[in-house]
Order: C-alpha cells, then structure tokens, then sequence
C-alpha cells in the first residue's frame, strides 16, 4: 500500500500504538460533564432574559450576551489594553458561565469617549470591531444619581463635577435649578443633576470622578445597554403603546 | 552509566526558538496599550490566532469564525507532520512550565520515578472532551484553561500589575535612600535603570484589577506545580496539548531507537518532559512528548534519534515474546 494512504489511513483506524485509548465510558463521562455544565448554566436567573445584574456592565461593542459568553475566552486582551483600567474580570456577575468574562467597574476606571482599543484587540471579536463614531453610541449602560448622596440633593452643596466631565456633545447630565435649604434654614438655588436617558452612554466617567467616594453619588449600571433589547426601562412611547 | 554527553545542537535550537516566541509573547503583551492615536499594538493577537483549540471552540459554540484564526490552521497541519512540536518549541507557557521544571532539583533516580507516564495524562483529554461537547451545546469556556487566555489573563490581572508596583517601589525607595559613599550615589546607576523600565516595561498608572487575587494564585499554583511533576500543566491540564495530542498522534517525525546500541542506561527517561517513554519505542507516546529532544541529547550510546518517516510495515504486532501455553 502507499505508505501515504496508510498514514491517513491510521488516523481513521489508528494502530494500536497510535491509540489514546481514552476508555469509552470515561469519554462519554466528559461530554456528559460539558452537556451538564450547559444544563447548570441555564438555569442560571440571568439565563431567563428577565432578570438582569445591575453590575454586568460589558465594553462597548459587545455582542448581545448569549453570544458573548459563546465567544469570550477570558483571555484578557481587553483589560491589558484599556487605558482607563475599567475593564476587570467578572467573579459572579454574569453567572458561573461568566467567570473572568470583561466588565466595567467605574469605581476604578470609566470607558473613554474616544477609545474604541478593547474593540480592537478582541481575538474572537466576542467585542465586534467598532470604530469610534459607532462606538460613541453605543450604550453599555445608564447612570443614575444617588439623591442621598449627591452633594447638591442631599446637602445643598454646589457640585457639578459629573456635568463638567460627561462627554456627550449634548450633556447627557443637566440641571434643575431649585430651592433648597442649607443647614441654616436659608433659602438657597442650587443646581440639582439630573440624567437624561436618552443622551446618557453609561460611560461611568461621572461615577469615575464623583467626590462622594465609597460609592459614588451617581453610579452606573446595564440597564439601557444597546446590545440587549430586553433590559430597558420603559421611556420611549413606543414601549408604552406596545405594553 | 556513562558520563553525561554535551547537550546536542537541537536542544540548543529548541531553547532558542522557546526564548524567542516566549520574547515575543511578552513583546506583544506589553504592545497590548494604548498607542497614539487610539490604536492598540499591531498583531497583539497572534498567539490566540495560532491556537486552533479556541478556534475550534469558538466555532462550535458560536457557529461564527474569525477569519485571522485560519492562522491556526498551519498550528494543525504542523502537528500532524511533528506532533506536539508546538508545545515543546512555540508554546509560550510551555517555556515558562520547561523553565521552571529544569529549576527542579532531585536525583536522577527520582526525576525518572516521578517523570514516568500515568493514566492521570489522560485527564487533559477528559478535559478536552467536556470543553468541546460543552461548546457543541453552545457552552464555551474553554478559555479558563486554554494555555493563552489563562497566561495572558493572568499576566494582565495580577502578575505584571505586582512586578510593575514592586519594581516602582523599589526604585522609588533606592531614589529616596540614595546609599552611597561620599558623592558615588547608588541612584547614578539605578536612575538610568528606572528611566529605561518607565520608557519600556511599567504603566503610566498603576493598574489595579478586582478578582486579581484568585487569578494569580492559580497561576503560581500552575508555575509551583512544575516542581513536582515535570512540565504539570502540560501533561495533566492543558486542553490545547490534548487537542495537539489527539492531531499529532500519529506523526511522521517519530522518534526511533537503535536497540543494538541501547545499553539501558534510561537515561534518556530523566529529562523527558512528557513521560513519553522514549526507552521503549514500542510504547513511545507521540501524544504525550513535546519533541525536546532531550531524551537524543542525554543518550551516551547516541542510540535515540528522531527520523521523519512513512512506516510502511508495522514491525512489532507480533508478540516480542511467543509464550506456550
């Protein structure tokens, strides 16, 4: 016989030296295990597209979050190259499924307005290829304030840090000009920050550089986010007429 | 036992090669950055574009391909020709795991009793198994043990980040000391040093990752493993040597063996990487050896070499020993 036929041969009908001689059952033991690992992941709440972490905030032009997980491979490209040390591997955010998957933690780092990098480097473009123009609308989450804590709903203090920072050509943060009263009951106007949901990308800069530390007086979290149509508030008319 | 041989030129090579795809995965680590204006390093991805487990994975799970992953390909086709040359000449992490197994002390004795093949080697299959099934139902998390995710993740995480604050540290506080005798300053030298690293190696900030922790115990758990079982990650764990295994299980570079010469000496079976059993042909294990070379190069009778070759007859299926019963 051709000695080549027969190499290609041996790798259909393997020579007994050539074999791995895995066992049967062992095999079939192990893709048991990944078919149960599938089944265990499922019933994860996050699997039901109802129920959705606050804190599960992915870089922008990520896919859709089944998607995602089936092509992230934790490798860590995007945390290495984000300037802004935002990106950090996930513990429990995105389930079991979702260990060391990329998220946004604003407490340490918010996505920068022009930096389209993480789309960039993506090896399984898990994080598609966006360029900058695209990324700038994309919404990877919302910010809300936190009225106990914001230094002007809470204390009557001047503070329009998160307003000076927000990086939308049209602030995403405004005020509402009202009357408060300090501590010593004087009638003051203070500029009170508001979100607008519409303009809002949930870059978390806001967040970033709010004074209030600990936890920041407006924080962001996934609701809103572009890549997934399901968890939304419901602003727009249409949703109200659809539901 | 005869005296120990020189090291043969191809080992040589071999480290070599290693230290220089080992070089460039830290390159093209450190090139993973921000670059004016807004472009990551050109290429940062090419050792996960080599690597056809993720590849494969990717494919099943998401039933979508990324097109620089065909580089993988030549990763497949190489294997079939050497088998798990890959891991023994190209694997990044598998330099770091044949670095750290040959810091290993012990007697020779011991280095072939703990070197020697176990069923445990098939565990990285079982591994491989369940990843590549998982994916077919549209599961992938291959990426925690895939060799590159979990080396780069971990150098991202956890390792670069404590070596980049050590080295800050330990510089600023040299610069703030300032030992020396008389106007010969100890910072006239570690200045220039400190200059060179914040131009070429350290961040511009610190960069701080929550979850760290966990990611870099596991890896210095994969390094400190090494010290006691030659190259553990390789054999026991890593599902990209088990896929390379199972490509390469039939190679046409084979290693062969003069028996005539063979004294059995087994020293051949000290430094062998794998525990591929290269004392015995008849039971060498194209799966589990990473073509180092060793096993030749250590041979005093010079009885082992490897030869690519179509085996036209399968010489040894006929019991070695005929027994009457």
């Amino acid at each position: 016989m051709n000695p080549l036929y027969k190499w290609i041969g041996d790798f259909v009908h393997p020579p007994k030296e050539a074999r791995l001689d895995l066992g049967r059952r062992a095999v079939l033991a192990a893709g048991l295990a990944g078919v149960g690992a599938k089944l265990l992941f499922g019933i994860d709440p996050q699997a039901s597209k109802r129920s959705f972490n606050p804190a599960l905030i992915r870089p922008p032009g990520a896919l859709p979050e089944e998607e995602f997980l089936a092509r992230c491979i934790r490798c860590g490209e995007c945390m290495k190259v984000c300037p802004t040390n935002a990106i950090h591997p996930a513990s429990l955010e995105g389930g079991v499924e979702g260990i060391w998957t990329p998220i946004l933690n604003m407490s340490v780092g918010y996505c920068d307005y022009e930096c389209n990098l993480c789309s960039q480097v993506c090896p399984t473009h898990a994080i598609r290829q966006i360029d900058v123009p695209e990324k700038k609308k994309i919404k990877i989450g919302l910010a809300y304030i936190d009225k106990n804590r914001c230094l002007p709903w809470a204390y009557s203090k001047t503070c329009i840090v998160c307003e000076e920072h927000c990086p939308t050509p049209k602030k995403a943060i405004w005020f509402e000009e009202a009357e408060a009263l300090n501590i010593q009951g004087e009638k003051l106007t203070i500029k009170q920050p508001r979100v607008d949901p519409d303009l809002c990308i949930g870059c978390g800069i806001c967040e970033t550089k709010c004074p209030v530390k600990g936890q920041a007086a407006v924080r962001v979290t996934s609701v809103g986010e572009t890549r997934n149509p399901e968890n939304q508030i419901l602003l727009s008319p249409d949703s109200f007429a659809e539901g | 036992m005869a005296k120990k041989k020189k090291t043969s030129w191809i080992v040589w090579l071999r480290r070599l090669t290693q230290t220089g795809f080992f070089l460039l995965f830290c390159y093209l680590f450190l090139q993973t950055v921000y670059h004016p204006i807004n472009k990551a390093g050109r290429g940062v991805t090419f050792f996960f574009n080599l690597d056809p487990l993720v590849a494969l994975n990717c494919w099943l799970a998401s039933h979508a391909f990324v097109g620089a992953m065909l580089l993988s390909l030549v990763t497949l086709a190489v294997t079939f020709i050497c088998g798990r040359w890959f891991c023994g000449w190209v694997c990044p992490f598998g330099t770091l795991h044949n670095f750290f197994t040959s810091l290993r002390g012990g007697r020779a004795k011991q280095k072939i009793e703990t070197g020697a093949y176990t069923q445990w080697q098939k565990a990285k299959y079982y591994l491989l198994v369940g990843f590549l099934v998982a994916a077919l139902v549209g599961v992938n998390v291959v990426g925690w043990l895939d060799p590159f995710s979990f080396f780069f993740r971990s150098l991202t995480t956890s390792i670069y980040p404590a070596i980049n604050k050590g080295l800050v540290a330990l510089f600023t506080w040299i610069y703030n000391a300032n030992p020396g005798v008389g106007p010969v300053r100890l910072t006239a030298v570690t200045e220039p040093i400190y200059g060179f690293l914040r131009k070429y190696f350290l961040t511009a900030e610190q960069p701080y990752y929550w979850g760290s922790m966990l990611v870099g115990v596991l890896f210095i758990t994969a390094v400190v493993l090494n010290f006691f079982r030659a190259r553990f990650w390789c054999r026991y764990v890593c599902p990209l040597g088990a896929l390379l295994g199972v490509v390469g299980k039939n190679p046409l570079v084979r290693l062969k063996k003069n028996e005539e010469k063979c004294d059995s000496c087994r020293l051949c079976l000290v430094n062998c990487q794998g525990g591929a059993t290269p004392e015995n042909p008849l039971e060498w294990k194209p799966s589990e050896c990473f073509y180092c070379w060793n096993c030749q190069s250590d041979c005093p009778a010079q009885a082992i070499s490897f030869t690519c070759e179509l085996r036209l007859e399968k010489k040894h299926d006929e019991p070695v020993v005929q027994v009457d019963r």
